[in-house]
């Protein structure tokens, strides 16, 4: 029976790759696959093959103390993630099959231990890529790659199984009546007994704990290294020490060493699973449904069903039946985006903002802490300005599936473009200038003898003007890119892998870096003029608003084209060319 | 030249649509009134993917209280044609009319008229029913919506789902809600892309009786379907589509004359196939 099981996933895995390999005939996984290629060689095979360099130097840093530390650190990571997959779960154990998996395998004469063996073999691929990935990740920091291979291999495969028997435990804990807050709390008391235990020996072994010791990364690491390494806490921690210690190896001899201890974990956890009998079938059913409802809302472009079942959400104010109809894209897009997004809470995150400003500066007083936080809200809006629109789609990327039926709305495309804009801009603005509040709010004070209030002030009024015009900018790139390439844009986000996947899209954030620059240079050459001659005539406290307004006129102008743009994309986007694609 | 139809009814909808106009003595021949009289007007509509002709000079009208069956096999251009009549996709030739608006230069006031409901109802998974009417009530610019939105929920037996989502609706019941909304903004020209799929018999009996009640208040209506006893038993007028050509337009009567084999054979069946074989090509 494993042969034919073997041979299933055999073949699947050898066409998937014949079919990647022929898609690559088309021009768009054909560029995306050397882009994709190109970037991998630069980042990771580059390190493998070429001078390892800055990788040695880091490899020195693995001193035996340093490992025994690191072998800790590792073993409480995987402590919690343990614990996370004893304590959160409630659902029934269920193997995930695909669907065709459910109708063709499960009437037919195979054993439960059978599709346990199926199920251990296929995730074997996830294993294997998951751990080629992280070798080539953790190889650029130094040591062999092969015993970083072996090492996550071991390390996956062991929570794999893990995953699966903890979840054939908790069902067999439900079918005793063990409900799952009582399993929680049990297992919470264990946790808190082992907190105990090491805390008690801390006080008891160790130095007081004294904030004010803690100035260096040094004192810190010492402190951890003695609590980590001392005491119980290597006791409890010992068999997922074990399990990380190949990864750790700092040569052969040593990997050989910590293989037999962590090989001996794997085969009893191999033990337990298949030794586990539990009905799952009822259960993978419902999952496999699940997971191909997913499947087929990521390839029909919409991430926000394939995430989760949506929910119910209040109307963020009511809209009327008439008066501009891109009002009411707005509106079903903010539900779209969910109640985060309501007047109330924006308001409320502006007084937290002020309060936490004007609260830090009353309490840091002259320390550096209000210009690290402040510096750390101005890369937060600048990072939001740039990668916000990845994460903010209620737009025509998300509406791009029912385009069909936004066609039929009696509204001009450039009416229906800013409409399908108009939400992320919104909430990218509101974020943004949440941000900018605390931005001044921390600059203020620390910074004021430099720049003095008048100023500070400018500059947030002249970041306020233009960051949502910046915000419709930015949104129009990524959206264009979805109407002028959309089997691109369908093929790199309709759940296709690989590397040529990668390389789309990272040719679509290059193409949206490089418009944004583009988009950006005559309001900033404007900007610069108005601000050095105003500053001249007038000086520094008037330049920047007086700056911003002529380059948030520019940006303006440049938003408005551009929502006129994608309203004529919009309106020559071929719905059945689209789905073709 | 159009000549008005015996129905008092219908001239008074003509008359009510245009009032503030004053026709003339030849009033037949005005314009906006042969465009009231013909709801759907299609001239030549050529529709290419790439070198593939979906539809070949397709021509037709349709006019107010007749409801068209566009039938054909699987690939005949039927989709294709009611996506470009209600202005999904572009037609690569012709002309379409909607109401007397040209579809391709005023499409907002032509599609004001239409309304077009797929195979699939297109819903938004987030918008709960009564979300979903205010939000197409804004688009249509609806005033006043919310009896006429009451009617429908009721009409259409959704009244107790005013909160649901999409998600939580059966597949009946999406369609209904995909129906309220195409509704809502009392459109003059529908289309239905196999309205029967997926419906339970007494959903299929209420949606005959909805279509006939539109068609019965003046609504110009295309129901493409390859359920042929539907067609048979709801459509005034057929249009049978082959290979994105027309081979047989008029009522079941003229459809039948022109292809039955022997006198008395009026069963549209019988006629399909007649008409899309190779005997029926080369009949015409």
């Amino acid at each position: 029976m494993i042969s034919a099981l073997l041979y299933l996933q055999y073949h699947s895995i050898r066409n998937r790759t014949v079919m990647r390999i022929k898609r690559l005939k088309q021009p768009k996984y054909l560029v995306g696959g050397i882009v994709g290629g190109l970037y991998f060689y630069w980042y990771f095979f580059r390190t493998l093959f070429g001078t390892p360099g800055r990788g040695q130097a880091m490899a020195l840093l693995a001193s035996p103390q340093n490992l025994a530390l690191y072998e800790s650190v590792g073993a409480l990571i995987l402590l919690t993630i343990l614990l996370l997959a004893w304590i959160f779960p409630h659902q029934r154990a269920a193997l995930t099959f695909t669907e065709a998996e459910v109708a063709f395998l499960f009437p037919a004469p195979i054993s439960r231990r059978g599709l346990i063996h199926f199920k251990l073999l296929r995730s074997q691929t996830a294993i294997l890529f998951t751990t080629l990935l992280l070798t080539l990740v953790t190889n650029r920091l130094g040591g062999k790659a092969w015993i970083h291979a072996a090492g996550w291999w071991l390390i996956f495969s062991i929570l794999n199984l893990h995953f699966l028997g903890s979840s054939f435990a908790r069902t067999m804990l439900l079918d005793r009546g063990i409900t799952n807050w009582q399993r929680r709390l049990g297992i919470l008391a264990l946790v808190f007994l082992m907190a105990a235990v090491v805390i008690i020996w801390a006080r008891q072994a160790m130095p007081a704990f004294e904030p004010s010791r803690f100035q260096n990364p040094d004192a810190i690491k010492d402190y951890a290294h003695q609590v980590l390494t001392a005491g119980p806490l290597p006791y409890l921690l010992y068999p997922l020490r074990l399990v990380v210690r190949p990864y750790l190896a700092p040569n052969a001899l040593a990997f050989l060493y910590a293989l037999g201890p962590a090989l001996l974990l794997l085969l009893a956890h191999y033990w337990w699973v298949v030794r586990s009998n539990v009905a799952f079938e009822e259960a993978s059913v419902e999952a496999s449904r699940k997971l191909a409802e997913k499947v087929a809302a990521v390839r029909a472009g919409n991430w926000q069903a394939a995430q989760r079942k949506p929910r119910r959400k209040r109307s963020p104010f009511k809209l009327r039946p008439v008066g501009p109809p891109a009002v009411a894209l707005l509106w079903k897009n903010l539900i779209g985006a969910g109640q985060a997004y309501s007047l109330r809470m924006w308001v409320s995150l502006a007084v937290l903002a002020v309060c936490a400003s004007v609260g830090m500066g009353q309490a840091a007083g002259g320390s550096g802490l209000r210009p690290a936080l402040g510096m750390v809200a101005a890369m937060l809006m600048c990072w939001s300005l740039l990668i916000g629109t990845q994460f903010l789609r209620q737009d025509f990327r998300q509406d791009l599936p029912l385009a069909d039926i936004l066609k039929t709305y009696p509204l001009r495309s450039w009416q229906l473009a800013l409409g399908e804009l108009l939400a992320p801009a919104a909430a990218l603005t509101g974020i943004q200038w949440f941000l900018l509040i605390l931005v001044v709010g921390l600059f203020w004070q620390s910074a004021a003898g430099k720049m003095g209030w008048p100023c500070w002030l400018g500059l947030g009024f002249g970041a306020a003007l233009i960051i949502p015009l910046l915000d419709l900018i930015t949104l129009q790139i990524p959206n264009a890119a979805a109407l002028l390439f959309p089997a691109w844009f369908q093929a790199a986000k309709g759940g296709a892998q690989g590397i040529e996947v990668m390389g789309q899209r990272l040719i679509f954030m290059l193409g949206q870096m490089l418009a944004f620059i583009v988009a950006l240079i005559p309001a900033a050459g404007l900007f610069a003029g108005v601000f050095f001659l105003v500053k001249m005539l007038v000086g520094m406290a008037m330049a920047i608003p007086l700056a911003s307004i002529a380059a948030a006129i520019v940006l303006a102008v440049e938003a408005a084209l551009g929502v006129m743009l994608l309203g004529w994309l919009f309106e020559r986007f071929d719905v059945s060319a689209e789905t073709a694609g | 030249m159009a000549k008005l139809p015996d129905d008092d009814r219908l001239r008074r909808r003509c008359q009510f649509q245009t009032s503030g106009f004053a026709f003339a003595a030849d009033w037949e021949t005005h314009p906006l009134a042969l465009g009231l009289l013909r709801m759907i007007q299609v001239e030549a509509l050529t529709k290419l993917y790439g070198e593939f002709v979906a539809v070949n000079e397709l021509g037709f009208e349709v006019k107010p209280s007749e409801v068209m069956g566009l039938v054909g096999p699987n690939g005949a251009g039927k989709t294709t044609t009611l996506r470009c009549l209600s202005g999904i996709i572009p037609p690569t030739r012709g002309n379409i009319r909607i109401c007397g608006h040209d579809l391709g230069q005023d499409p907002i006031a032509a599609k004001r008229e239409l309304a077009f409901f797929p195979d699939e109802p297109r819903l938004f998974d987030y918008l709960t029913v009564e979300q979903h009417l205010a939000f197409v009530a804004r688009i249509y610019q609806v005033k006043d919506y919310e009896p006429v939105a009451d009617q429908l929920l009721e009409e259409l037996e959704i009244a107790g789902k005013r909160n649901a989502l999409p998600g939580e609706l059966s597949r009946g019941m999406k369609q209904k809600l995909a129906i309220a909304c195409g509704l809502l903004h009392a459109p003059r020209v529908i289309y239905f892309d196999e309205p029967l799929t997926g419906l339970d018999p007494i959903g299929i009996r209420r949606m005959k009786d909805s279509i006939l009640k539109r068609a019965r208040e003046g609504t110009a209506i295309i129901i493409s379907s390859h359920l042929l006893h539907l067609v048979e038993e709801i459509c005034s007028h057929i249009l049978i589509l082959k290979d994105g050509r027309k081979i047989a337009h008029g009522t079941l009567a003229e459809i039948t004359r022109e292809f039955a084999a022997q006198a008395g054979e009026t069963n549209l069946e019988e006629v399909f196939f007649r008409a899309t074989s190779e005997a029926g090509k080369a009949q015409q």
